[in-house]
This record gives structure tokens, C-alpha cells and sequence, in this order.
């Protein structure tokens, strides 16, 4: 798929006029259609599936209930928006048409439907948005709050059904001291029931504090709340006021989040993976809205966090690193670009950049001379188990810890890469240039060799030894060069040998025909 | 800390300064290195300790404690060598003995650095280490318990260097005191444990006309002692000899030159062991045990020899004082004022010491036929050094060259009394290393002409190590021991010193041991990690075999070569590198994943764009073939040509795919390969980088538990590919070669291997039946049992599985009243009989569980993740 995605990608930015912008499925048609043309068997192309539960069409009635139409336009009146970019993530790609039609019909804007994103679906897509033209975006489901700035954003949750009293009933077993410090955090389509849950809650626990919805950048809203500052909960003085990935939660004077506990509300995943690595000195709590059952979390925060460690060891031992551009939306991803590249070259590693779109196996494994890649994306997105990829992806807080010496691993983790943007709480500068010319060397745990921060900024190996006289050997010095040429150096391969003359020249023969999933010559099957 | 004496003390009287000491170091045609090695427990610290006390050049105020080289608190508590510890010492050889040496000499006082080394096999690294840096072995063996498989591990290591031994036969008070053997039984326990050494020494070592010519130790020539360490006496033949040949030369000129003293000792020495005899009425040596009037004589070794000190110990344990006092002075012994008052045991090894002092014997027999650098670079270099033969460096070793450019192998590094810094401890094979020099630090994945592993760095320091002292010098000569300050920051365990820009490596060292045996060891509280981290890099450099590494899990794991030395390294981890509480697991053992049959059909897989096609099928090696990759017999570094030849002799192969074999793994290097079978594949070639690199992933990480593969074949047979090369680039093909690889490995049977010890037991008789039940719980099973000839004492040898090895020595103990003393030494993998995909057979079992520890989805993928169809 890899030649075609960018392929569509290309031809539909730039030349189809598409009303309805609609990736994959769109493309399953598109191809349905193109197929025919050189493929025996259009219905292979159909009939691979994509890895999404296909939910049923929301009737009429309920997809006001469950869309926000009605606040959605007035949202779009008030701003006077004209084209507006709905943004579905692919589980409710199958209300997008009857959405965009009732919010047509309601408002005098033109909508257009997004896809999916190039990215994460939790992301806003300011890309495609801008390729409509469109001034606003209204995000639809799950979503990571990130901070965005480029347009005006409306993010409007599914309302997933919780049941509440069951909810309610998981904390006080799993919270039978009342007075346990407790803050309860919820996946954002759950947020919903999150005031119902609280209202039984709050009584019985006095040190409950919970966790609200916010958007970092002005122009972001939450339907419902669109402006934060009123429904914020007026805080008593001195309380500590957290406020991470679209969350934000005070605690009592005199306390500090480790004094508390986590109690999640919502499937596990992604968002739940991200707390407990931020989180790590609390414990874990969650209930599952769909299974109904409340659980501590099993997984060993620490056993995690070693996993991460292991990351970092190897992002020491790599010498070229390829950055990944994973966001073109969240806030101060140019800066991070820069500041990353900086350190990585400051340890002597070389880096490249890559800008890939969605991430995939052999997408990286293209890149063979890369050891490390490091992911620039929205929290949720960094933490990828990248056990398939042939070379590992770590966070740009991991490689910080791995090329930056001033920066110790405490068991804090960062997962926001904001953080670690001068100004941010997590911010450690580069040493100074002086301060690096002394070249420590370090025993990676990995390969059991020795590696150097400095391999490459060291000074190069002359000799001043008395042998100088004798000559230098051509080709070693060649070798000497540096890792993109030692690299080419050490493939078998090197390009084309044309061996003129050497072949006898054939006729041209009519080779196979139809598309590599089923050549012509090998029927259906 | 370390005590910094400003003058050493040469025992009993001179003086040494270290420009005196560096003076010897010029000579060295006159210095012996020299290892101390033995199976564990058959006293080579306690007979080093006789040595130091003759000669230590820094005996001062130390001297006379005991076991001087076990320097550790652990080592002395344990009783136990756990690293090898290096000393110096200063002897001088009379005119007379001088001419006993056959090789070149400048002068007579001599230098040795001598090594006593642990005797644990799971200590065994140490020995290696100890190897490397010397040109000579004390093999010591206890008489009572003979020749023991760790004996024969050392030896062997030995032999394969090139390291020449002499021998000790240690002990032979309990010999005598204990078993009261007879002197005929004693004559006899001897020769076959000499015998036993010469068979090992044959096996491995090369004939006569090998470089170092003839090696076999023979008390004929001197090379074996006898005595005993604890006592403080031994002697060899030539001791006697010279006795003898005084006493019958006394008649006639008592004038001899140097050189015609040595011929009648030596002619002495032929007649004092083996098939000769003696006439003691006559006072004649006679050729056969029974005269021609029937009358029997007894052995030469027995009545010249063995009479005499039979006859002391007789006299003195027994309390005949008239009789003791009569022998004291017939042997014209002369004892202190305090020993006269002694008697039993304290006065007879004040006797035997005044008579036969051991330092005497052994310093001789290593002086005269131990090889000096001079003498073993010469038939060593090629065995060390990886450059070309006539190179600048080549030849410096080979003609131990101080003028040379330096050469230097460290083949350990020494904690500081500075926390995570090491004096770097090895040997000058060329040139001279001096403070200030710069030098280039080379690794062992030093490449010439590439820049990996390499530094150019000054040398701090560098200084002298003789036991727990250091003494600072100014420069050291090749032919020399040193250590060094300031490197260990570029070497990880071992590397080569340099100033020859153009120098290759010193060969890396083969160790006789794996670590097989791991543990995930984990900081008690997180926060610790990095000092954790920390701790285990240190580890890392101060043992030459440990292994220190995080899995992809983020499990720390610490893998050592048995129980014990896991103990060691973890206890050092805790108190001295990490220095925070640690949780261990329970050990872990490390698997194999093989095959059993050839793959049932045809494997493909196709590239996610679906362009590209590999067929490839797996089939498990020939028997031993694995063992001779490990064995380096078959290597990646072989002539293409030489190893297919090899291939296609000892397994039938088919020449033409032994030359298409694309590369061994995991890691370039590993017992799998991959094998081009193809026929006529157009761009085949252009996608081999990509396919070996998944060849290599899948290879470290096989499919049934993440585990190294082992002996394993894949043969690829056919490959179609997209004809435009954008289609069929390292992202369509590695993650492809992997799913194939997988799917070869899943239709072939899969095996997983299990590690399992080579384990030898000595018991009395008594204990036998103790030792079969334990080993047959534990599925171990009994190879070979023997007894020890002259003892009650057999001799057990069995195949035990690593995984069942945990607790085994103690499980013995009690089960033998504390009888039975296990050796535990890796031999081989072997297939763990039944189906891993069976998840409750005992494969099934491990897979599951090591899928667990790591994190791993349960259960092993199926086939059709891996398996695609036309
Ligand atoms: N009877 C007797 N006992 C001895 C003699 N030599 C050593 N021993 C005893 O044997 C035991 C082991 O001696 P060590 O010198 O520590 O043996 P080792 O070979 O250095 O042992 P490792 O280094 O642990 O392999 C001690 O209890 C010694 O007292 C000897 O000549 N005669
Ligand atoms: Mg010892």
C-alpha cells in the first residue's frame, strides 16, 4: 500500500475537487474502480479489510443527542465560520454524511468531512483542514487535547454510556477508605457522566478531586464549556493547580500528586497508558465502562518505565537517528525539531528527518543505515511499542535522556515533548560546547561494547606517532569518512554493475501481467 | 585502600627498590610468567604462598600469612580464589644450577610473575585471563585426588595457548599421613597421574616437532615436583640427583665444572624414576626388579627417594626421638632453637621444610624449565597477534623487542581503591609502555583502518601489581606484567595498547565457560535505577566473564557462569559497583531455538506491498556442525573456498551451495546460516543486505520465545521480485525475510535447547547411592564413575541440565552427609524432548514462561501470520 497511499494522497490534495473527503474508504471505491482496469479480481482489492469496528448508522433522532448538531452551528453562526472541516476518526466515518448534511441544513456553512488523518485521529488535522480552506475544525471523539493554533478548533465527544451507580459501586470497593486522596480522570467520551459520578461520589470521599477538560491554545473549545474560565471550580487559595493533556485538577493545600491516587474512567489504552507513565509514583485505578468491571492496574508501572530504559540504552548506542515528523498540528513541533536535532548532534550522532504520514514496518525499514528513530507526536502517539519495527521509535524525552549528559533519569517520565522546550518544567539545557570536549565513554549495556558521546566530534585518528612517514592507505581512509559512507561500505550491494559487454543482449520477452496480489498467469486464489 | 610501601622488601634480607626491580625487568631473557593453575582446592594459593616467602619481592610485613594472592574478604572467608592475583618475586640461581638452563640467560638473578588463579570452574575466566599474560604453568594436582576435570579445563586452556607446564604433585603429606600408602602404591599414583597430565597434554597440544617441541612433563627431565604446600617442602628428581651424584662422585674428583656437573645430575636423574632399580646391599642400580640370584630389588624412586622420607615421617609421627634425632643429622638438617623443642607434627614440618624447602625446588624447576619471554614470543605471536606475520608489531613480539613499537594485551581490569576505576592489568608483548605515552586504545571490535573502538589517549600511570600492592614506575619493558592507570575508561574487559598505527588486535581470549546461568536483578526502589545501571556497567568491566545487559523487556540481567560466580558478581554488584539494595530473581536459564526435521513444505511469504516473493525452507545441521562453528572450525571469517571444501568433507555437503552461503548469525557470527540455493534470480543480489538483516533479527529473536536460534539451516530457494527496484527496497524485504524465516522455523519441527553441565563428583563409596537419587530427579545421567586408584574415593560423571542445577549442591550435600563435592561445568546444548507448541509439555512450559518474563503475547504466533499463499 505504501506506493499508493502517497500516491492518492497527491492526486486527491491537488487535483479532485472532492466534496466528501474520505480516505480509506473512499479509497477502497476508488481502487474498486481502478482495479477492474488491470486486476482480474477487483474483489481481492475489496475485500481486505481495514482494522475497524464498523458501528451501525446513528438514526436521525439521536444524532442531534449525539453530535451537538444544534450547539455545533450556533458555535459556527457566532464565529461566523464559512467552511467548516468535520473531522471524524474512522469508527464514525458512517454518521459523517448524515452529520455534515444537518449541520448544511442548520447553518450557512459549507462542511467538508475528514478522513482519516494523517496521523493520529486524536490529533487535529490542521493540514487537511487548510487544504480546504477550511476556518474551523470540529473534532469528533477521542481526542488528545493536545494544544493546537492554527485554526479554530470545536471538539465534540461521544457520548459513551456509562453506568454510574456500577461505576460508583467499583471505587468504594476499590476505595474502601474514605478518606483516601483520590482523583478521578476520565477518557474524554466518558466526560459526559463524569458530574453524575461525582455527585455520588463527592459525599462519601472528601478528598475526591476531579479532573476537567481543558484546551491549551485560544482558540480550542469544548462543547458545552466554551468558555473555560467560567466553569472552572472557583479554587481555594494556595491549591496546586494541575493542568496536563487537557486535564486539569487541584489538589489540597500542602498535598503533591504522588499523595494521591488515580482513578480512571474509560477502556484502557492509549490515554490510560500515557497517565500511568506520567503518573508513575501513583497508583492506578480504572473501571471499564464497556466490561464493567473496576480494576488496581496490574501493569507494573516500574516494570514500564524499564521497558522505556531499555529505549534509551539503545538510542546511546545509535549513531544516526531519524526524526520523525508524527504531528503537524500540536503546538511548538518546529521547536522540539530543532532543539532535538541540536542535542543529537551535540553527542556526536548524526540525524535525518523523515516525514511519513502514518507509521508503518516497512515504511521504516526503508531506512536501513537509521538506528533509532525518534517520534515527534501528540503524548498518546509517542508511546509506541515498536517491537514489529525492525529499528526501535522512542520519544523525544528518551532521546534527551540518551544525548543529553546534563540530563539524569530520575523516574520522572515525559511524555509531553512541551515539556522539554526551554521554558517547560522539564527543561534541561546542553552542556556547554567546552564541557563536551572531554569525551566520556560509557559501556552500553547492549551490545556489552564501549561507546563514546563524542564518537564522531573526536578528533580524528592521525597518528603523531614516528610512523607517519609511512603512507596512508587509500582505501582505509576512504573508510574513514563517515557512518552514511561506512555503512554503504558494508552493504554487499552497492548499485548496479553494468557488466558492458559482459551480457548477451536478449530479446525483449512479454513478461507477467495484473498486480503482484494475483498475477494474471496465477488465476484467483 | 591500598598500602604504598616506599621500599619493598625482598624476603629475608635485600632490599629492593623499584629501579632495582626495574633493572631485572631489562633482562628478559631472565623473566618467567608464570600461572599457578589446578583444579579447584588442590592448594595453589597455599603453595604460592611457600614461593612468596622465598622470593616475594614484597613479602615485608605480610609475608607468612596465609594464602598471600587471596587478597578479598570473601576469598578468605570462602577459603576460595576467586580472581587470579598476580606477585613478583626475585630469585637467584647458583653458577652450578645456571647450566641446567637450556635456553639464553643474561645473568642469574631472574624475575617471576607468577599468577594463582581460582580453581572453581565457575571461575574459570580468570584462569584464561591469567593465561594470556604468562608463557609458563605450574599445573598443581593433588596426589590423593588425581587429575580432576577442572585439572584437565585449565590444562587444556594451557596446551591451546601455547603455555608451557610443569607439574606439582601436591599433598603428599596426606598421602602419607592419611592413606599410608606404601612407597611402591605412592611410586605408582604418581605415574599415572603423570600420564594422566601427558594424555591431556598430547590430545591438545602439537607433537614434538610443534613450535615449543616437546612439552610432556617427565620427572626424568625435572618438570614434575613433588611435595606438599601446606608443609612447605617439595622437591623433584634433580634434588636428589644432585645428593646422590655428590655422594658417589665424592670418591673420585670433586672439581667439576658447572656444565659437567649438570651432565652427571641429569645421568642421575634418568636413573631415579621409571622401570630402574636399586641394589641396596650393593649399592648398584640394576636394570631389572629381580636379580638374576631372584633376589628383589625396589624401585630407585622408591629406595632412594621415597625410603629416606618415609623413614622421617615414620620417626618423627611416631615419636621415635632416638631414631629422629639420628635421620636430623644423617640429612644434616639444622633447625631454629624453637623447632628442637617440637615434636609430631609441628617438628615434622619444621624437618621436611630445613630439608626439602619448597621454595628451593619449585623456583628451580621454574627458572630452568619454564620459557622466558625471549623464548615463548617467538612460537606464541602468531597465536596472539590477528595482523600480518612480518609486520612492525609481529616482529616486535616475536623478538620481544623493547625498541619495537609498543604491543600490549590487558587481558583484565583490577578495581581501585577509587570507585569505578580500574588499573588496566595486562602484558607487554613489544616496546616498552611508559607514563605519558600515547597510545592507541584498541577494543576488540577494532577494525584497521576504522575509527570503532579505538582512542588515542595518554597513559597516566603506569605501576606495578604485586598482590594488594602497588608500587608506581616509571616504564616497563615488553617481556613484562604492568598495569595501567587511565585506560579502563576506553576498554570495556580486555583490548590492545598500541603506538603502531597500522597494528591489528591481539587475538580476544576464548573462554572455556558461557555464561549460561542469568538473573534479573532490579533496584528496590526505582528511583535507584540509574545507579543500578551504573552498577552493572562496572560489574561488567571487573569480571572477564560476566555479562551485564538490559532485554528488550527492560529486565537488567546479570549472566554468569554457575551459581557461585553469580553469587560473586552480585554480592560485588550490591556492596562495591551499585552500592544500593537490589532485588534478584530466581536464576533464569538462557534457550535455544532450533529445528528437528527439514521445513514439511515450501515456505512463502510476500512483501506488504505483495511485489516481492521469498521461498525458503529451514532444516536443522548435521550433527557437531554447531560445535565446530563454536569451536571456530567453521567461521564467517573463512576462506569461502577452504570452508566449503571443509563443509562438503565432514557433512556432505553440496559444494556449490557451501560457496552460496550468505552469512552466519545472529550477529554475523552465530551457529545459523543462510544459504542462497537459488538458480539463476535476477536481482537477487540487490535485496541480500535486506534479507540477512532479517535473517539476523529473526536469528537473535526466534519465533517460539524471542531466544537465540541454534543450528539451524535456511535455504533459500526461490525469489520473485518487483522489477522496479523502489518496490523491492529494505522496508518491502527485511520485515518479509523475517515473517519467512519464522514460517521455516514453525513447519520444521521447532526444538527449543537447553544448556546442560558436564558435572563430576567426587565421593567415597558410601555416598554413591545419595548422588544417583539426586541426580535422577533432577534428569541428570551418570556417563561415566570410576575410581580414583590408591583411595576410596570415585569418581562421578554426569550430564545434568542447567535448569536443573539450581540448589544441586546443596541438594548433594545433604543427601551425601557432606560428602560429595560437585564440579559443574557447561558442555552442550541439548534438545529438550517434546513439542514447544504443546503448551503443557515441557518445552511447551519454557516457551510459555519465557514469553511471560518478557513480555511477550502469550502463546506462540500461529503459522498463517508468517505463512502466505500464492
Ligand atoms: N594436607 C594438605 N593440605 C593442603 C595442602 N595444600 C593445601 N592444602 C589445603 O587444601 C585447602 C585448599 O587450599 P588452597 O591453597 O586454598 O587451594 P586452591 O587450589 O588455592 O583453591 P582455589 O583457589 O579455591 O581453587 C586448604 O584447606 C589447604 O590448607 C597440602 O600440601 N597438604
Ligand atoms: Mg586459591
Amino acid at each position: 500500500m505504501c506506493g499508493f497511499d502517497s500516491l492518492v494522497i497527491f492526486v486527491y490534495y491537488l487535483t479532485l475537487p472532492l466534496k466528501f473527503v474520505l480516505f480509506y474508504r473512499s479509497l477502497l471505491a476508488f481502487f474498486a474502480t481502478m482495479a477492474e482496469a488491470f486486476s482480474s479480481s477487483s474483489e481481492t482489492v475489496i475485500r481486505r479489510s481495514i482494522n475497524v469496528e464498523v458501528k451501525a448508522n446513528t438514526s436521525g433522532e439521536k444524532l442531534e443527542e449525539f453530535y451537538d448538531i444544534k450547539e455545533t452551528c450556533e458555535f459556527i453562526r457566532e464565529h461566523n465560520f464559512d467552511k467548516v472541516a468535520l473531522q471524524f476518526p474512522d469508527e464514525l466515518l458512517v454518521d459523517s454524511v448524515a452529520v455534515a448534511q444537518e449541520i448544511e441544513r442548520n447553518s450557512h456553512a459549507k462542511t467538508f468531512i475528514l478522513g482519516d488523518t494523517s496521523y493520529g485521529s486524536c490529533c487535529v488535522d490542521e493540514v487537511a483542514a487548510e487544504h480546504v480552506g477550511a476556518s474551523c475544525i470540529v473534532h469528533y471523539g477521542s481526542a488528545c487535547l493536545s494544544p493546537s493554533n492554527r485554526l479554530p478548533v470545536l471538539y465534540i465527544f461521544e457520548k459513551r454510556p456509562l453506568d454510574v451507580e456500577l461505576c460508583a459501586s467499583s471505587f468504594r470497593e476499590l476505595y474502601p477508605d474514605t478518606q483516601t486522596h483520590v482523583i478521578l480522570l476520565c477518557d474524554v467520551n466518558y466526560n459526559h457522566a463524569i458530574d453524575g459520578l461525582l455527585a455520588l461520589l463527592s459525599p462519601e470521599y472528601p478528598n475526591l478531586a476531579v479532573s476537567e477538560l481543558v484546551v491549551g491554545g485560544g482558540q480550542c473549545f469544548i462543547h458545552g464549556r466554551k468558555q473555560m474560565d467560567k466553569t472552572c471550580p472557583s479554587e481555594p487559595e494556595n491549591s496546586l493547580v494541575i493542568s496536563q493533556f487537557g486535564r486539569r485538577f487541584s489538589l489540597k493545600c500542602g498535598t503533591a500528586v504522588t499523595d494521591y491516587r488515580m482513578f480512571y474512567v474509560g477502556l484502557e489504552g492509549a490515554t490510560l497508558r500515557n497517565f500511568m507513565m506520567t503518573w508513575n509514583r501513583c497508583s492506578f485505578c480504572s473501571f471499564d465502562p464497556v466490561s464493567l468491571k473496576g480494576r488496581t492496574e496490574s501493569i507494573n508501572v516500574n516494570r514500564a518505565l524499564m521497558k522505556r530504559y531499555y529505549a534509551i540504552e539503545r538510542a546511546k548506542d545509535a549513531n544516526v537517528v531519524g526524526i520523525l515528523v508524527g504531528t503537524l498540528g500540536v503546538v511548538d513541533y518546529l521547536s522540539i525539531i530543532q532543539q532535538l536535532k541540536e542535542t543529537i548532534h551535540r553527542a556526536g550522532k548524526k540525524s535525518y528527518m523523515f516525514l511519513m504520514g502514518k507509521l508503518n514496518v516497512p515504511k521504516l525499514a526503508n531506512f536501513m543505515e537509521i538506528d533509532i528513530f525518534v517520534l515527534i507526536a501528540c503524548p498518546e502517539n509517542s508511546l509506541l511499542d515498536s517491537s514489529e519495527f525492525y529499528k526501535p521509535i522512542v520519544t523525544p524525552f528518551e532521546m534527551e535522556v540518551a544525548c543529553n549528559k546534563k540530563r539524569e533519569w530520575s523516574g520522572e517520565y515525559v511524555t509531553d515533548f512541551r515539556h522539554l522546550l526551554p521554558g517547560g518544567g522539564s527543561h534541561v539545557p546542553l552542556a556547554d560546547q567546552q564541557e563536551d570536549v572531554d569525551d566520556e565513554t560509557d559501556v552500553s549495556l547492549i551490545t556489552g561494547a564501549l561507546r563514546s558521546q563524542n564518537l564522531m566530534n573526536s578528533e580524528p585518528v592521525e597518528s603523531s606517532f614516528g610512523s607517519s612517514v609511512v603512507l596512508r592507505n587509500q582505501t582505509l581512509t576512504v573508510a574513514n569518512a563517515d557512518s552514511a559512507a561506512s555503512f554503504l561500505a558494508g552493504r554487499s550491494w552497492r548499485g548496479l554493475e553494468p557488466a558492458l559487454g559482459d551480457a548477451p543482449v536478449v530479446k525483449v520477452v512479454e513478461g507477467r501481467k495484473g498486480i503482484a496480489i494475483a498475477y494474471e498467469d496465477e488465476g484467483t486464489s | 585502600m591500598y598500602f604504598f610501601p616506599s621500599k619493598l622488601v625482598l624476603y629475608p634480607q635485600v632490599n629492593f627498590t623499584v629501579d632495582q626491580i626495574r633493572a631485572i625487568m631489562d633482562k628478559k631473557a631472565n623473566i618467567r610468567n608464570m600461572s599457578v593453575i589446578a583444579h579447584v582446592d588442590h592448594g595453589k594459593s597455599t603453595l604460592t604462598d611457600s614461593l612468596v616467602s622465598k622470593a616475594g619481592i614484597i613479602a615485608s610485613a605480610r609475608a607468612g600469612e596465609t594464602r598471600f594472592t587471596d587478597t578479598r574478604k570473601d576469598e578468605q572467608e570462602r577459603c576460595i580464589t576467586i580472581k587470579s592475583t598476580a606477585i613478583s618475586m626475585y630469585y637467584e640461581l647458583s653458577e652450578n644450577d645456571l647450566a641446567f638452563i637450556k635456553q639464553s640467560k643474561d645473568g642469574s638473578g631472574f624475575l617471576i610473575n607468577l599468577i594463582d588463579s581460582p580453581g572453581h570452574v565457575d571461575f574459570s575466566s580468570e584462569v584464561t585471563a591469567a593465561l594470556r599474560v604468562t608463557d609458563g604453568a605450574l599445573v598443581v594436582v593433588d596426589c590423593v585426588s588425581g587429575v580432576c576435570v577442572q585439572t584437565e579445563t585449565v590444562l587444556r586452556q594451557a596446551i591451546c595457548e601455547r603455555i608451557k607446564p610443569v607439574l606439582m604433585m601436591n599433598k603428599m603429606d596426606r598421602a602419607l599421613l592419611e592413606l599410608q600408602l606404601e612407597p611402591e602404591d605412592l611410586y605408582q599414583t604418581f605415574q599415572r597421574i603423570v600420564e594422566s597430565v601427558n594424555v591431556i597434554i598430547s590430545t591438545y597440544g602439537e607433537d614434538e616437532n610443534g613450535p615449543m617441541g616437546n612439552i610432556m612433563v617427565d620427572p626424568v627431565i625435572g618438570t614434575v615436583g613433588f611435595g606438599s604446600g601446606l608443609h612447605g617442602w617439595a622437591f623433584t628428581l634433580k634434588q636428589f640427583a644432585e645428593m646422590y651424584a655428590a655422594k658417589f662422585a665424592a670418591k673420585g674428583n670433586t672439581q667439576m665444572t658447572p656444565v659437567e656437573r649438570c651432565k652427571k645430575v641429569e645421568d642421575m636423574m634418568k636413573k631415579l624414576w621409571g622401570d630402574r632399580y636399586y641394589d641396596t646391599e650393593n649399592g648398584k642400580f640394576v636394570k631389572s626388579a629381580i636379580g638374576a640370584d631372584g633376589k628383589k630389588y625396589s624401585r630407585t624412586f622408591c629406595a632412594l627417594i621415597l625410603d629416606p622420607i618415609f623413614k622421617v615421617f615414620d620417626a618423627i609421627m611416631n615419636f621415635k626421638k632416638e631414631e629422629t634425632a639420628k635421620l636430623i643429622q644423617k640429612l644434616d638438617i639444622k633447625l631454629d632453637a624453637d623447632d628442637k623443642t617440637k615434636e609430631g607434627k609441628p617438628l615434622l614440618k619444621a624437618v621436611m621444610r630445613r630439608w626439602l624447602p619448597a621454595g628451593e625446588a619449585l623456583l628451580q624447576m621454574i627458572t630452568i624449565h619454564l620459557p622466558s619471554p625471549v623464548t615463548a614470543q617467538k612460537y606464541r605471536c602468531e597465536l596472539l597477534y590477528e595482523g600480518p606475520g612480518d609486520d612492525e608489531a609481529a616482529m616486535g613480539i616475536k623478538n620481544c623487542d623493547p625498541k619495537a613499537p609498543l604491543m600490549m594485551y590487558i587481558s583484565k581490569m583490577v578495581p581501585t581503591s577509587d570507585k569505578g576505576r580500574f588499573y588496566a592489568f595486562g602484558r607487554v608483548f613489544s616496546g616498552s609502555v611508559s607514563t605519558g605515552l600515547k597510545v592507541r586504545i584498541m577494543g576488540p571490535n577494532f577494525v584497521p583502518g576504522k575509527k570503532e573502538d579505538l582512542y588515542l589517549k595518554p597513559i597516566q600511570r603506569t605501576i606495578l601489581m604485586m598482590g594488594r600492592y602497588v608500587e608506581p614506575i616509571e616504564d616497563v619493558p615488553c617481556g613484562n606484567i604492568v598495569g595501567l592507570v587511565g585506560v579502563d575508561q576506553y576498554l570495556v574487559k580486555t583490548g590492545t595498547i598500541t603506538t603502531f598505527e597500522q597494528a591489528h588486535n591481539m587475538r580476544v581470549m576464548k573462554f572455556s565457560v558461557s555464561p549460561v546461568v542469568r538473573v534479573a536483578v532490579e533496584a528496590k526502589n526505582p528511583a535507584d535505577l540509574p545507579k543500578l545501571v551504573e552498577g552493572l556497567k562496572r560489574l561488567s568491566k571487573s569480571d572477564p566473564m560476566v555479562q551485564c545487559i538490559i532485554e528488550e523487556s527492560g529486565e537488567h540481567i546479570v549472566a554468569g557462569a554457575g551459581e557461585l560466580h553469580l553469587e560473586i558478581c552480585l554480592k560485588d554488584l550490591e556492596e562495591d559497583h551499585a552500592c544500593i539494595p537490589i532485588k534478584k530473581s530466581d536464576p533464569v536459564v538462557s534457550y535455544r531455538e532450533t529445528v528437528s526435521a527439514e521445513s514439511s513444505l515450501m515456505c512463502l511469504s510476500k512483501s506488504p506491498n505483495k511485489h516481492n516473493r521469498l521461498f525458503m525452507k529451514a532444516r536443522p545441521f548435521e550433527e557437531g556442525l554447531a560445535e565446530d562453528m563454536e569451536k571456530g572450525e567453521v567461521t564467517h571469517r573463512q576462506e569461502m573456498k577452504a570452508r566449503a571444501r571443509y563443509l562438503a568433507d565432514k557433512y556432505e555437503w553440496d559444494v556449490g551451495e557451501a560457496r552460496k552461503i550468505w552469512c552466519f548469525g545472529p550477529d554475523g557470527n552465530g551457529p545459523n546460516l543462510l544459504v542462497d540455493v537459488t538458480k539463476g534470480v535476477q536481482y537477487l543480489n540487490e535485496i541480500k543486505d535486506s534479507v540477512v538483516a532479517g535473517f539476523q533479527w529473526a536469528a537473535k529473536e526466534g519465533v517460539l520465545c524471542e531466544e537465540n536460534m541454534r543450528a539451524i539451516r535456511f535455504d533459500i530457494h526461490d525469489v520473485t521480485l518487483h522489477t522496479d527496484a523502489i518496490h523491492r527496497g529494505g522496508g518491502q524485504i527485511i520485515p518479509t525475510a523475517r515473517r519467512v524465516l519464522y514460517a521455516c522455523q514453525l513447519t520444521a519441527e521447532p526444538r527449543i535447547m537447553e544448556p546442560v553441565y558436564l558435572v563430576e563428583i567426587q565421593c567415597p563409596e558410601t555416598a554413591m547411592g545419595g548422588i544417583y537419587g539426586v541426580l535422577t530427579r533432577r534428569r541428570g545421567h551418570v556417563f561415566e564413575e570410576s575410581r580414583v586408584m590408591g583411595t576410596p574415593m570415585y569418581v562421578i560423571k554426569a550430564y545434568l541440565p542447567v535448569m536443573e542445577s539450581f540448589g544441586f549442591t546443596a541438594d548433594l550435600r545433604s543427601n551425601t552427609g557432606g560428602q560429595a563435592f560437585p564440579q559443574c561445568v557447561f558442555d552442550h546444548w541439548q534438545i529438550l524432548s517434546g513439542n514447544p507448541l504443546e503448551a503443557t509439555s515441557r518445552p511447551g512450559v519454557v516457551v510459555m514462561e519465557t514469553r511471560k518474563r518478557k513480555g511477550l503475547k502469550e502463546g506462540v504466533p500461529a503459522l498463517d501470520n508468517y505463512l502466505d499463499k500464492l
